[in-house]
């Protein structure tokens, strides 16, 4: 054991932790020291949610073209180099190219349908959207999810319980969601999507409706109770574009 | 898929990403005959990626992002978490510093040790453990303001 480490104090210890959770205390200090300890195991379940967060989505990757390679020059290679190489590209491709298969296709299921049908198909794929809470998203969280260059919201469509931009019709926009009578209801707001008319949509345990709102519209989904049309004129009154 | 997400946190920007790992895959096939040794393919990749962003950004000379005015590519990475805590700490991580951001995801995200660091960004190991202290204290930071808000 070294002198450094015989004298390792909470500082130095926290330190060693936060650069490194799987940092090897040899002098056992942790074990003393339930400050530390405590550090240690936040700093450690921090790493796991980390770790998730770092995990994005993969979209569809194409494989570039690949140019001929002079085989003069790689007959001088090891055969045995040579064939793994080969093989370890091969099965790169390999997994690129399902991944880009796998993705299209969904891609394809996604954005197939008119726009109405995109919005009650996102409605279902984030349910945990639809919390029944009295906890208003963070002020910080709206102002992200609203930019001003896209539009300017007053408090008069309701309580905001959850805020993400979410991707309808290839474009990013705000998906809301506030408390209604009878539960949460979800508001999509889409900038650039222009309608001529009003759509009602009807989905399986849900209603709600597509409202042209000058050059863009609004969709409002709700429990199938829900009184709608006062909400709408909360929400419609609430909003004003920017773009 | 390493590659990708290495990429993508790099530059934070899906599209971006996807054109710099395209660049490092058609890199790599080309000097094919520079790699030695078959278990040194990932880092030697990973290289390849660093040097391709870096490359695509002496290019363009992109300005730094901010994170309240994105392009729907740049929030495309944020906007996929499953639930709003992890979109929190993808936006915080998209905060950091390039200089932080980028030990933290090859340690958290590739399992990278801290010389295996140092050696591939060029720092002593020393630099590195900074690097990540800091960016975690500020992780740290940001999650307790974001309870308080």
């Amino acid at each position: 054991m070294s002198q450094q480490e015989d004298t390792l104090n909470c500082d130095d210890y926290k330190t060693a932790v936060s650069a490194d959770p799987g940092f090897n205390d040899e002098t056992g200090h942790a074990d003393s020291c339930a400050s530390c300890e405590q550090y240690k195991n936040e700093i450690v379940a921090m790493n796991e949610k980390l770790a998730l967060a770092m995990a994005l989505e993969v979209p569809p990757l194409t494989m570039p073209e690949l140019p001929v390679i002079d085989s003069q020059k790689v007959s001088s290679l090891v055969a045995r180099r040579k064939l793994s190489k080969v093989t370890w590209f091969a099965l790169a491709a390999t997994v690129v190219m399902g991944v880009f298969i796998g993705l299209r296709v969904n891609e394809m299921a996604a954005t197939a349908g008119t726009l109405g049908e995109q919005v009650l198909a996102h409605v279902d794929h984030e349910p945990q959207s639809l919390k029944v809470t009295d906890t208003p998203v963070a002020a910080s969280r709206l102002a992200r999810t609203v930019p001003v260059e896209v539009a300017t919201m007053n408090h008069d469509a309701g309580l905001i319980t959850y805020a993400q931009s979410c991707e309808i019709n290839g474009k990013m926009v705000p998906h809301l969601v506030i408390q209604g009578e009878r539960g949460p209801i979800t508001i999509l707001l889409m900038p650039d999507e222009k309608l001529v008319e009003s759509q009602s949509l009807d989905g399986v345990n849900v209603r709600g409706v597509l409202l042209p709102v000058g050059d863009g519209s609004i969709a409002i989904i709700g429990d199938r109770e829900e009184q709608l049309d006062r909400v709408q004129q909360n929400v419609v009154n609430s909003v004003n574009w920017n773009t | 898929m390493d590659m990708f997400r290495y990429a993508a946190w790099l530059c934070r920007d899906k599209s971006i990403a996807e054109d710099v790992v395209q660049e490092a895959l058609l890199r790599a096939w080309k000097s094919l005959d520079a790699l030695r040794d078959d278990a040194a393919a990932k880092p030697w990749l990973l290289t390849i990626v660093r040097r391709e962003n870096a490359r695509y950004f002496e290019r363009r000379r992109l300005e730094t992002v901010d994170i309240d005015n994105l392009t729907a590519s740049q929030s495309a990475l944020l906007a996929e978490a499953p639930n709003e805590e992890l979109t929190d700490l993808r936006e915080a991580i998209y905060r950091l510093d390039d200089d932080y951001r980028e030990p933290l995801v090859l340690q958290v995200l590739m399992g990278y040790s801290t010389s295996e660091i140092a050696e591939l960004m060029g720092l002593k190991q020393g630099a590195v453990l900074t690097r990540l202290h800091r960016a975690r204290l500020k992780l740290k930071d940001e999650a307790a303001q974001e309870e308080l808000s």
